[in-house]
């Protein structure tokens, strides 16, 4: 994801547009972090805890670790797949 | 919100551009989801098996060509 060249606000009482508009970007960059990680607790849990025991072994710890980046990878993949073509 | 925000012609395609983008991820993360189901039957590996890669670089676009099935057909039924 590209960065937006992002000046500092100034501060004063009422937001001014770029502080509004920092506001609201870090607002949906957590709420996106949020789900994704929601998400991959979900499909993780799937995969390496197949039966949960009194706790994590060291299998089940490197098999989410495993998951999360191949998660990742995976996100990445699905996005070049859906926007190769049509990039302005 | 600012009513005055709604006047801001570089708030306005800010907002446009963010909202583009939202829709954009998700998209992504839904298909991720699905493909994810669909393609990673075992345990993840250290990195991705050829079958499981190339599953995934086509989900998307087969989900896309189904979508626009579905819709035809159910057009037609109407």
């Amino acid at each position: 994801m590209d960065s937006y060249s992002s000046s500092s606000p100034p501060m004063g009482a009422s937001p001014s547009p770029e502080a509004l508009m920092e506001q609201i970007q870090a607002q949906l960059a957590e709420a996106y972090a949020k789900e994704l990680i929601e998400t991959m607790r979900e499909k993780c849990f799937d995969k390496c805890i197949t039966k949960p025991g009194s706790s994590l072994s060291s299998g089940e710890s490197s098999c989410i670790s495993r998951c999360v980046d191949r998660y990742l990878e995976a996100t990445g993949i699905i996005s070049r797949s859906l926007f190769s073509q049509q990039r302005r | 919100m600012d009513p005055s925000a709604a006047n801001n012609p570089e708030l306005l395609r800010f907002l446009n551009e963010e909202q583009q983008r939202v829709m954009m991820n998700e998209a992504v993360a839904k298909l991720t989801s699905v493909c994810w189901d669909k393609c990673v039957t075992s345990a993840p590996g250290s990195k991705f098996s050829p079958s499981e890669y190339s599953c995934l670089t086509h989900c998307a676009k087969r989900y896309a060509d189904m979508s626009m099935l579905i819709i035809r057909s159910t057009q037609s039924k109407k």
